[in-house]
């Protein structure tokens, strides 16, 4: 059973790492592939979203069937498809073995996330995608691993082609285009705090070196919730006669099932990996449809939480609400200017409602302007995207944000209504243009401006150089009603280190509250 | 061009000058047997003009030699799609492309280094498809291959340019002719721009200069001008598809100078009305005077 266990983790682990990869544009208007497929799957971001934001995506619909598979089959989710539980099961394999370290009882302290979790949902407020598994799994590769796999890789061939051995280049390149092509990213990706949440991502595997699927046993919220589901499972273990409580299965077992105890057993905590049936030197473990055997049925320990403790997580998820709510941002736009949605982005309460920081957005970004925030948005909008242009602009033609957006907080939208959509508005700094301030000629923002009516105009001035020669210079002007703030202007702006040219969110098509012009 | 080039190029120049005036008159009378200077194919078909043009300059074999590794300098730098003219037309690229390799080119290298996103551009531009489906190679540029290479030029010293370039047996370039907001018009000495590293975007500041300086640099084998659908407005990257003008001409020359004074026409400009192409003749790069340029035109 073991074996077929793990073929069936690596098979939805290659899966995940797949579609992973294929989260990239290729050129084309799409990808091709269903690229969101797993959070599409996840019952803990559709029962958040749900509760929050009062509507969700039809393709959640699928997480429906985890639900039904959980109710029937137990938490076989967590042991044999999360790509985050193989991980862990993959790191814990390292861990030295050590007798005793089971004892650890945690395993409740993810109740109790999960009820945070909902109690805030229920109060509008969609914190799971910090601790949602798959979320938090493709936001640290999208932001930090993948980043830093590229790196690694591309300094090692370039140091390879800049030495040029004799006769291995060649070798190396044939190499490193063939993984350009396959595993590796078109450009070199960079992120804003990929420091930060690479190493929440490294310490969650490490830990497994201190226990076993640490993550899965005390933390996961989505295992909660298949746990709690899995309360009544048909799909349940029984101990022959034949067990002398030898202890053999608890070194063994991924969860904290207790399996070691006869007549006692929390399906709860079983993440149905078959290794005490395996390990058994008396073949005395089985599993087994066989609810309808009274007698050998065992004892199921629910879980007991405590009423205070439960009443205290709920407590604490409402108060999360007006503690993170009491904020300025939610007043006005002022704090953070800078603050770009991706297009497609709904008004910013409904987009918090919905936005489950999985990174996706962030990772299709053809240009990488899409960077995780950190206080922008407030504590609530933490790691959400925000298109910074001096990093990489909007490319008015691609709508990829839109459609890997599992929740609906970006609109997947067709490419005519897309290029209609405002960011901001694009604003000049005379003071350090070069043809306003320094009499010299420059076209750039106009040239690259994307709009079919140019929205950056010029007026032909006259203007005097220090020798007192005049020369007529095309000054740019932004005209307010076309600019889209892709923000193309502010990434090319060959005043670098603070463009001569930069987007603010005022005038963006989202919001309300946050407009210019009379109209 | 490589330093052996140059040198018999220069020495055939130095021959050149130094004949009698009687021997140069017989050398003139056979050059009215030779293929015009400038071909303008006006047609239906983009295919069908493009190869008529070739054919009337002599023929791609004059150009291409068996075995030769070709580059080919289309202008894909934005994304945009064919009908909007702010790119290469597609069949004009994809006709020099299966000329190439009928003259027997062993390799035909397609590139740009675009301003939008390089893999929109070579794919929504419909030029990465056209040629690849031919064999030739439409990679993206590869940021290590830029070479700072010493231009003496008055407003570019040095600059880093693609090596490709340089180490191509032959270059064709295939600029699209549209409207530019600084250079007034972008055909295919600006072209030359997609070969530039760095941050080029500064050459705006002396952009005739810098054009002439590149011009000086890049010498093409053979130039072709896609008047397929021009941009006349909102250039060069439009959108609207209101600037575009659909003109189903191509030019075709060896002397870039005068296919941009002659595509200068195609908008009711002079050719020194453009800055560039008049200082590029002014150093003898080619011929901005239409008068003493031999065209043919034809119409398909």
């Amino acid at each position: 059973m073991q074996n077929l266990r793990r073929t069936s983790q690596a098979v939805f682990l290659l899966l995940f790492f797949f579609l992973f990869i294929q989260t990239e544009s290729k050129g084309a208007d799409e990808l091709g592939y269903p690229v969101k497929l797993f959070l599409d799957f996840d019952p803990l971001i559709f029962i958040t979203t749900f509760l929050s934001a009062h509507t969700v995506p039809k393709a959640f619909y699928l997480s429906l069937i985890i639900i039904i598979a959980t109710i029937i089959l137990g938490r076989v989710f967590c042991g044999w498809i999360c790509p985050l539980g193989t991980l862990n099961n993959i790191i814990g394999a390292f861990k030295r073995k050590k007798q005793g370290d089971v004892s650890l009882n945690w395993y409740r302290i993810k109740y109790y996330i999960l009820i945070f979790l909902l109690a805030s949902s229920v109060f509008t407020m969609q914190l799971t995608g910090i601790l949602d598994p798959l979320a938090l799994l493709i936001r640290s590769f999208s932001v930090s691993v993948y980043p830093l796999f590229n790196y690694g890789l591309r300094a090692a061939f370039d140091a390879v082609y800049d030495m040029n051995p004799k006769g291995l280049v060649q070798v190396s390149e044939t190499i490193y285009t063939f993984l350009k092509k396959s595993v590796m990213s078109f450009q070199q990706p960079h992120f804003n705090q990929s420091v930060f949440i690479g190493m929440l991502f490294f310490l969650i595997l490490g830990l497994n070196l201190y226990q076993t699927r640490f993550w899965c046993r005390n933390l996961c919220p989505l295992g909660a919730l298949l746990g709690l589901l899995s309360r009544y499972s048909i799909l349940k273990r029984t101990v022959s006669e034949g067990c002398t409580e030898c202890g053999a299965c608890a070194h063994v077992c991924q969860g904290n099932a207790s399996p070691d105890k006869k007549g006692y057993w929390r399906p709860t905590e079983c993440l149905y990996c078959w290794n005490c049936d395996d390990i058994c030197p008396q073949n005395a473990v089985n599993f087994g449809f066989s609810a309808g055997d009274k007698k050998k049925s065992v004892s199921v320990d629910g879980i007991d939480l405590g009423r205070r403790h439960v009443i205290a997580s709920a407590a604490g998820g409402m108060l999360a609400v007006p503690l993170l709510r009491v904020n300025p941002f939610y007043q006005s736009t002022v704090i953070s200017s800078k603050l770009l949605r991706p297009p497609g982005a709904l008004a910013e309460d409904e987009f918090l409602k919905r936005c489950v920081k999985c990174s996706e957005c962030m990772k299709v970004c053809i240009t990488n302007g899409l960077q995780p925030t950190f206080l922008e948005a407030g504590l609530e909008g933490i790691w959400s995207p925000m298109l910074v242009p001096k990093i990489g602009y909007c490319e008015f033609r691609c709508t990829l944000c839109g459609q890997v957006c599992p929740t609906g907080a970006i609109k997947k939208l067709p490419l005519e209504e897309k290029m209609q959509v405002k960011l901001g508005l694009a604003m000049i700094d005379k003071s350090r243009c070069l043809p306003y301030s320094h009499a010299t000629p420059c076209i750039v923002c106009e040239e690259v401006c994307p709009t079919p009516k140019k929205a950056i105009w010029f007026e032909k001035n006259l203007v005097k150089d220090r020798e007192g020669r005049e020369t007529i210079i095309q000054q740019p002007r932004v005209d307010l009603l076309l600019c889209v703030g892709c923000g193309i202007c502010e990434t090319k702006c060959p005043v670098k280190s603070q463009p001569a040219i930069y987007v603010t969110n005022i005038g963006e098509s989202r919001s309300e509250k946050n407009r210019l012009l009379l109209s | 061009m490589n330093r052996r080039d140059f040198l018999k190029i220069a020495g055939m120049a130095g021959i050149g000058l130094s004949v009698p005036a009687e021997i140069k008159a017989i050398l003139e009378v056979k050059e009215e047997t030779q293929p015009p200077d400038l071909i303008v194919a006006k047609g239906k078909s983009a295919e069908v003009i493009t190869r008529a043009a070739i054919d009337a300059i002599g023929g791609i074999r004059r150009f291409i030699s068996r075995g030769d590794i070709v580059v080919i300098k289309p202008n894909m730098a934005w994304d945009r799609v064919p009908e909007q003219a702010a790119n290469t037309n597609p069949d004009v690229v994809a006709t020099v492309t299966k000329l190439c390799f009928e003259a027997g080119a062993k390799k035909v290298k397609v590139f740009d280094r675009p301003v939008n996103d390089p893999r929109r551009c070579y794919i929504q531009s419909g030029i990465a498809q056209a040629v690849r489906s031919l064999g030739a190679d439409a990679d993206f540029v590869d940021d290590r291959k830029f070479r700072v290479m010493k231009m003496k030029g008055e407003a570019m010293k040095e600059w880093p340019l693609y090596i490709e370039i340089f180490e191509a047996d032959k270059v064709i370039n295939i600029p699209v002719a549209k409207h530019h907001s600084l250079a007034k018009l972008t055909m295919s000495m600006k072209n030359w721009m997609g070969i530039m590293g760095g941050e080029r975007n500064q050459i705006h500041q002396k952009l005739d200069r810098s054009l002439v300086d590149l011009s000086m640099v890049v010498k093409p084998t053979l130039t072709v001008l896609d008047a397929v659908r021009v941009l006349t407005a909102n250039g060069p990257q439009g959108g609207n598809l209101a600037d575009v003008q659909r003109l189903d001409t191509v030019i075709v020359s060896m002397d870039q100078v005068a296919v941009d004074s002659y595509g200068a026409t195609l908008f009711g400009m002079k050719g020194s009305d453009l800055g560039y192409v008049k200082i590029a003749a002014d150093y003898g790069i080619g011929k901005m005077d239409l008068e003493k340029v031999r065209i043919r035109k034809l119409n398909i």
